[in-house]
């Protein structure tokens, strides 16, 4: 018996989780760099669900806004009202896949949510806390 | 041949027909389909204005042939009346005796032809606009979206026109019908008027008029039957408009917080400067490489409404000042235009969720074609008739005081 299709499936189907093993463990290398970690996922948890006040509307605002709190639905942008793909990569395999994407919408979410940029122990946790759901 | 088809009426007169069936057809179904072309003047609605408009258009081709084959009382011939005929009889109504007419009396018979001769016209302005402006139909890109707006214009005054001429027969058939005491609606239902014996008799028709009916409703259904096997999934479209350039970067990067919205809905001076300012994004930072925003931005500048690659590209770019550089399209005067009839608390409801938004009216908004007949609000606004009254008279309302529709959103 030719085993070999199935292994070459059986590696394409993983690819992804391997794809995001690496993304997120690049990025934990790059943040360790700059002296953050040990990353906890409970802090991570904290983090997206706390409020933090807009200076200039008053308003509060947090990651569930967009994301909401059960991450293996959809969410909804609060600003345009655009469905957003479950963040859970148990539900989305392609969630936290490339390095690019995940420091792009650290610096976008972070700036509109906290207004300013997250800290490397911050954005370490949060991945921490994301990773695995 | 005898006569077979005379009725004895109370009088001992005899009920003549005088109106065969294929005429009936004819008369009352140009009024339905005149009727409804005037209920679907919203963009909304374009489909079914449309599908008026051909059966209009058939009927009156019909009603040309019918004119020469059709028989007694149909014939153009049994009531080619000069416009002297026409000015004698008026002043005969004046002086409250004209004299009776089994078919059509002169007065009549000059609004018939200028009836004929406007709905001619209204359907060609009207296919020219569907060509020019729309680009669909069978003249689609014949002319220019500037001619196809001149034909629209055109098609407008005419029905205005048409509608007044309708006013003029009606009243007309009133006060005929009052002065000679009979009832010439009823006439037209049935097709049969009083008369001495001896007069000659309109043929029935039925099978043309069986033809007539089969012909319109297998066309209507080869024209609606899209709603009835669309999904919630996969709402009919009932126009598709040609696709337009697309860009997988731009639409991953663009698309991910709203729609991605056509570079095609802004001049290019508005993408150069929105793409200058990237890192201030509606207080938004969009943070992205240089090399991916310049991508994006050739993207946006290429196919920007100044292209005129469809009629929304084309009349938003018109409607901005030179000197404005709008940087939302819900901020360009078309917009603001198109949109103004919508009440505030559309915008504010969870299933609209906002003006920019589009896709939850606009079907074809992922595709950036913004067709006709492909909005649907999904919040009741009141029906038919109220949208009527609202396109009726909204060119000549000159406010737009519909506080609500323009509150920036926090
Ligand atoms: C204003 C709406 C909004 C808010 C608030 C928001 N996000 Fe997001 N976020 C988005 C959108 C939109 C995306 C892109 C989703 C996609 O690609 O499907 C995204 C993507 C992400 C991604 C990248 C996912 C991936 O697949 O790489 C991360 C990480 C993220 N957000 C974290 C956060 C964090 C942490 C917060 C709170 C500090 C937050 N977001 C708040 C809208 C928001
Ligand atoms: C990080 C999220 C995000 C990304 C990415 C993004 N936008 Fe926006 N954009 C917004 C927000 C928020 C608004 C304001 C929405 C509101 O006021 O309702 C907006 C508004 C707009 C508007 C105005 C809509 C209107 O007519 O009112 C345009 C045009 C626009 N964006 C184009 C773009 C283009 C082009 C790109 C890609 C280069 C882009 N956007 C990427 C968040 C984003
Ligand atoms: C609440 C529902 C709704 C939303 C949201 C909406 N529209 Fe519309 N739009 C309509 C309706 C209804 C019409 C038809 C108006 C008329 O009959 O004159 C229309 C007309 C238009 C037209 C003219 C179409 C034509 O050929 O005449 C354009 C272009 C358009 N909208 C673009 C947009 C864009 C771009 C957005 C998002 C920024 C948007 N619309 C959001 C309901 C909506």
């Amino acid at each position: 018996m030719n085993t070999k299709p199935i292994g070459i499936a059986a590696l394409l189907f993983a690819l992804p989780f391997y794809a995001q093993a690496d993304a997120v463990s690049e990025l934990e290398a790059q943040y360790r760099a700059k002296g953050a970690g040990p990353f906890s996922a409970a802090a991570g948890e904290a983090l997206w669900n706390k409020g933090f006040i807009d200076a200039k509307s008053g308003k509060e605002r947090k990651c569930t806004l967009c994301h909401t709190t059960d991450l293996t639905r959809p969410g909804k942008h609060v600003r345009t009202g655009k469905v957003i793909e479950p963040m859970a990569p148990s539900v989305n395999p392609k969630r936290f896949t490339t390095v690019k994407k995940i420091k792009k919408w650290f610096v976008r979410n972070c700036k509109w949510t906290l207004g300013r940029e997250c800290t490397a122990q911050e954005k370490g946790d949060v991945l921490a806390f994301l990773k695995n759901l | 041949m005898p006569i077979r088809t005379e009725e004895t009426g109370a009088r001992g007169e005899v009920r003549l027909r005088v109106w065969n069936l294929p005429l009936r057809l004819f008369h009352w179904g140009l009024a339905a389909s005149f009727v409804t072309a005037w209920l679907t003047l919203d963009d909304r609605y374009r489909d079914i204005h449309v599908f008026a408009g051909y059966v209009m258009a058939g009927l009156l081709l019909f009603r040309l042939l019918w004119g020469v084959i059709g028989g007694p009382y149909a014939r153009f011939r049994d009531f080619a009346f000069g416009w002297r005929e026409a000015r004698d009889y008026l002043k005969l109504v004046l002086q409250r005796c004209p004299p009776r007419f089994l078919g059509h009396n002169p007065a009549g018979s000059w609004a018939i032809y200028l009836l004929l001769g406007l709905g001619l016209l209204i359907a060609i302005t009207g296919l020219l606009t569907l060509g020019g402006e729309e680009r669909h139909g069978p003249l689609a890109g014949w002319l220019s979206f500037a001619q196809g707006e001149m034909a629209h214009n055109l098609h407008e005054l005419l029905a205005w026109s048409m509608l007044g001429l309708v006013a003029v027969h009606i009243a007309g058939v009133v006060v005929e019908s009052l002065l000679h005491r009979e009832n010439l609606v009823a006439a037209m239902l049935t097709g049969r008027k009083p008369s001495k014996p001896g007069m000659v008799s309109a043929r029935a028709g039925r099978p043309t008029g069986i033809l007539m009916s089969v012909a319109i409703a297998a066309f209507g259904l080869s024209w609606f039957h899209g709603y009835l096997v669309e999904t919630p999934e996969r709402p009919y479209r009932p126009f598709s408009g040609i696709e337009l350039p697309d860009q997988a970067l731009w639409r991953e990067e663009c698309g991910a917080c709203h729609l991605a919205f056509h570079p095609s809905l802004l001049p290019a001076r508005s993408w150069r400067t929105m793409m200058a300012g990237q890192s201030s994004h509606f207080g938004e930072d969009l943070f992205l490489e240089r090399d991916s925003a310049d991508e994006i931005e050739r993207f946006l500048l290429e196919n920007a409404a100044e292209q005129a690659l469809t009629e929304a590209a084309w009349k938003i770019n018109r409607s901005i000042a030179a000197t404005e550089t709008p940087l939302r399209i819900t901020e360009t005067p078309y917009w603001v235009d198109k949109h103004k009839e919508i009440p505030g608390r559309v915008w504010e409801d969870p299933r609209v969720n906002g003006k920019v938004n589009c896709a939850s009216c606009h079907l074809d908004a992922d595709a950036g074609t913004f067709e006709d007949a492909a909005m649907r609000i999904p919040v009741d606004t009141g029906g038919a008739l109220k949208g009527l009254w609202e396109a009726m008279t909204s060119r000549f309302r000159l406010d737009s005081s519909h506080a609500g529709i323009f509150n920036p959103k926090g």
